[in-house]
């Protein structure tokens, strides 16, 4: 049951590891199925570990643990606390389960077989609701449920189940009580047959909706990643910056703690002596060698105009993450004229940037010369060999100076120029295309269109960095 | 059965002895710690500034009528400054003293052999109790009767510390390369706080029970200030928690926090007021907020803030 309810979790989408299930177990063993709310902490604390998970989490919960409210026994009736919630009712079919979670608890992991502590028959005759729950969800373990995928495989399952809990011989029971005579008793039965088979129907339907809501999203998600991305559609916009949103978080805490290495160990004999004359040359005062590790500071000149339309909403958008993941960055966009939006890109929300950028700047005509010496005027002082410059376009310039010659003087003073280009590499120095001119001053050129190239391009860049 | 009404009834009863310490929990907060304590685990606080995070681990302290040890994380925090270090200078001393010592030590031996031997006899003592200057995370290993150790702030320290916290956190011992491992007599009740300036690794989040602390609602609010400005009447508190309330809902830069709510009720009656009037609130709305900007954005909003502030109902409306 507990490696269900993960294998539930996992499809929405929240990392349990297994030590982190066996945790949930321990505190199944703790906490008990006895009070539903306490116990939905308590796993929530255990499984769920971001905010995010937490309400998948909760959501998961909710629909895992809820117990059909079919037919109020009058023994819940009985119980009923001075809960004041909603969900008195489920609570109510909830205090029944632990006397057969602790008769069954065992064997609905391992051994199915076990064998049910009580026929399907005398279930239904005493209304024992919790027993047949507790029934169902063992029969789903054997009808092997948590493998159901798809939607058509509803009517199957529920059929596979009402024979685990025993439906023959429930059927056998009704027919001897016909013949002999019992008809009041049959249809009692009959009718609580008729209530089982709605309720495993339910219980079935809502189990594959649990297993098969995220199944689609994920899909989505990773064929997202790899389609081209002027490809991409207007709807697909949402996920898209979900996307760059977790790809700039990755990136971001996989590499922003570089910044000082301190490596100790090693002894720096020359500091060390230095700071020791005062003492007579005892070594008093150790220095250790250090090295410190220096972000890079990047400098991105990004196309955002006509020919690169398609695109240029994903460079930004690019470039929004990148500013995340590197505080040191300064942005420049362009169509005919370069300008700067650095801090457009640090004040409002992606959305909002994004539009003002593109109203500013983006929609003219191509002109990489003059863009390059804007960019020039701005930053050439300040560019070292600390310096990465990265361009993103097309290197389609409409006949014009492509800016060679300025790039060139970026080249030679950055410590990299980094050309990334939507288009594949077959099609460069295809018509106004001056790819060969402007590559021929890039330390790395590359086809980058999708997000798993983002991703690859972003990393090596800060692992070289580092 | 039993068992389960036995957590419910703990948990119950961990909440009302929170509450005489004036610290207000509720159930999540209660299960977590209940749960840290029950199986073991360090317990991984988030939230965003202000919310009791850091207060949850001193009042359980005092709860537990605990001694507590706290370890601020910072940049650059190290074992040597969260664990133990060798006391360098006090090492050197004793070395000086044995120089001179030496000739004592030495007379009668005849062969270098023998020399070394007698001078190995000191080796040991280098690394011994005596030079070991103990560190919080030690200390809190060393405790006998059980600690509360805090490690606050965990996300401002560097991953190569997150990794080395993870023997300490998951067995509760730790190698101590010249002494041996030292593992706790009784394992310590570990809170990590965090305010999430970074992800967390997932190695560190496996090891603890994880809870998130949001700002809290009207209710728990109107209860905490109840608990910690006692002298502040029922209808103007009512008043302050709803406009701060109110203020959270806007677009800030820094939300005020539940410290600041309190240090403001303070100020409500430090200077006896006896309604909430604009200017009052337009004055000491610095206590409230840390940014410009964002006294500039809540006082320009004044006007509907003060209005809901006053009938929480019409602003439902």
């Amino acid at each position: 049951m507990i490696a269900d309810f993960v294998r539930i979790l996992r499809a929405a989408d929240i990392r349990v590891s297994p030590a982190e299930t066996l945790d949930a177990a321990e505190i199944f063993d703790t906490i008990g199925f006895d009070d539903r709310q306490i116990l939905k902490h308590a796993l929530g604390q255990t499984l769920a570990k971001t905010e995010t998970e937490k309400l998948a989490f909760d959501e998961a919960f909710e629909s895992y643990f809820r117990l059909p409210e079919e037919t109020p026994p009058p023994m819940a009736a009985a119980q009923e606390e001075g809960e004041s919630d909603d969900k008195s009712a489920e609570q109510n079919s909830g205090e029944g389960q632990p006397q057969e979670g602790a008769q069954n608890g065992g064997d609905t992991s391992d051994s199915p077989e076990g064998g049910a502590p009580q026929s399907l028959t005398d279930m239904l005759e005493n209304n024992d609701t919790a027993a047949m729950q507790a029934a169902m969800q063992q029969a789903a373990t054997e009808a092997g449920l948590a493998n159901a995928k798809l939607f058509t495989q509803q009517g199957m399952f529920s059929r596979r189940i009402m024979e685990a809990m025993g439906l023959a011989e429930l059927e056998a029971r009704i027919r001897q009580m016909n013949e002999g005579g019992e008809t009041e008793k049959a249809d009692k039965l009959r009718e609580g047959r008729a209530r089982l088979f709605d309720a495993v129907q339910d219980f079935v339907e809502r189990q594959i909706a649990m297993r098969t809501k995220n199944a689609g999203r994920l899909l989505r998600e990773d064929a997202l990643s790899r389609i081209r991305l002027s490809n991409l559609d207007k709807s697909d916009m949402k996920i898209m910056r979900e996307l760059i949103r977790k790809l700039a978080k990755r990136l971001a805490s996989r590499h922003s703690r570089r910044r000082k290495k301190a490596q100790r160990g090693v002894l720096d004999i020359r500091r060390t002596m230095r700071a020791n004359v005062a003492y007579d040359g005892k070594l008093f005062n150790l220095a250790w060698r250090r090295v410190k590790v220096e972000r890079p500071k990047l400098i991105v000149l990004c196309d955002v105009s006509g020919s690169v339309a398609a695109v240029s909403r994903f460079f930004l958008m690019f470039l929004y993450s990148l500013d995340e993941v590197m505080p040191k960055t300064r942005s420049f966009v362009f169509s005919n004229r370069a300008g700067e939006i650095t801090d457009v890109l640090q004040e409002g929300d992606l959305e909002e940037a994004m539009e003002n950028a593109l109203r500013q700047y983006g929609g003219g005509s191509t002109d990489y010369g003059m863009s390059m010496m804007d960019l020039a005027e701005a930053t050439l002082d300040a560019v070292d060999k600390k310096t990465t410059l990265m361009v993103l376009g097309d290197a389609r310039s409409n006949y014009g100076d492509p800016g060679h010659l300025v790039l060139k003087e970026f080249y030679e003073r950055a410590g990299r120029v980094i050309f990334l280009n939507p288009e594949p590499e077959t099609v460069w120095d295809t018509g106004d295309s001056e790819m060969k001119k402007l590559g021929a001053y890039c330390t790395h050129k590359q086809t980058c269109n999708s997000v798993k190239h983002v991703e690859r391009v972003l990393d090596d860049l800060l692992r070289l960095s580092s | 059965m039993s068992k389960q009404k036995t957590a419910r009834g703990a948990i119950e009863a961990l909440m009302a002895g929170y509450e005489k310490l004036g610290y207000v929990s509720d159930e999540q907060i209660a299960t977590a710690l209940y749960l840290a304590q029950k199986l073991e685990k360090p317990l991984l606080v988030e939230g965003p500034p202000g919310v009791g995070k850091t207060e949850l681990a001193k009042a359980t302290a005092e709860y537990l009528g605990l001694n507590m040890i706290r370890l601020q994380c910072y940049e650059g925090l190290d074992e040597g400054k969260a664990l133990y270090e060798w006391q360098y200078g006090k090492q050197l001393l004793y070395t000086q003293v044995l120089k001179e010592k030496l000739g004592d030590v030495m007379q009668g031996a005849k062969t270098l052999d023998e020399s070394m031997t007698r001078l190995g006899g000191f080796e040991d003592v280098f690394f011994s109790e005596q030079f070991l200057q103990t560190r919080p995370l030690l200390e809190a290993l060393r405790a006998d009767d059980g600690i509360v150790l805090l490690i606050d702030e965990i996300d401002k320290s560097d991953d190569e510390f997150e990794a080395f916290l993870l023997e300490i956190l998951s067995d509760y011992q730790i190698s101590i390369p010249e002494l041996g491992t030292v593992k706790a007599k009784k394992p310590p009740l570990v809170f990590l706080t965090s305010n999430n300036t970074r992800e967390i690794g997932d190695a560190l989040k496996r090891r603890c029970l994880h809870l998130y602390i949001p700002f809290p609602d009207a209710e728990r609010e109107n209860t905490i200030l109840q608990a910690r400005v006692p002298e502040l009447d029922d209808g103007l508190r009512a008043n302050v928690v709803n406009f701060v309330q109110a203020v959270r809902d806007m677009d800030l830069k820094k939300p005020p926090a539940v410290s600041e709510t309190i240090d403001w009720a303070r100020t409500v009656v430090l200077l006896n007021m006896n309604v909430l009037e604009a200017d009052f609130v337009k004055n000491t709305l610095n206590v409230l907020l840390k940014f410009k900007s964002d006294i500039e954005n809540v006082e320009s909003d004044l006007p509907r803030l003060m209005r809901e502030s006053q009938s929480p109902e019409a602003a439902a409306e």
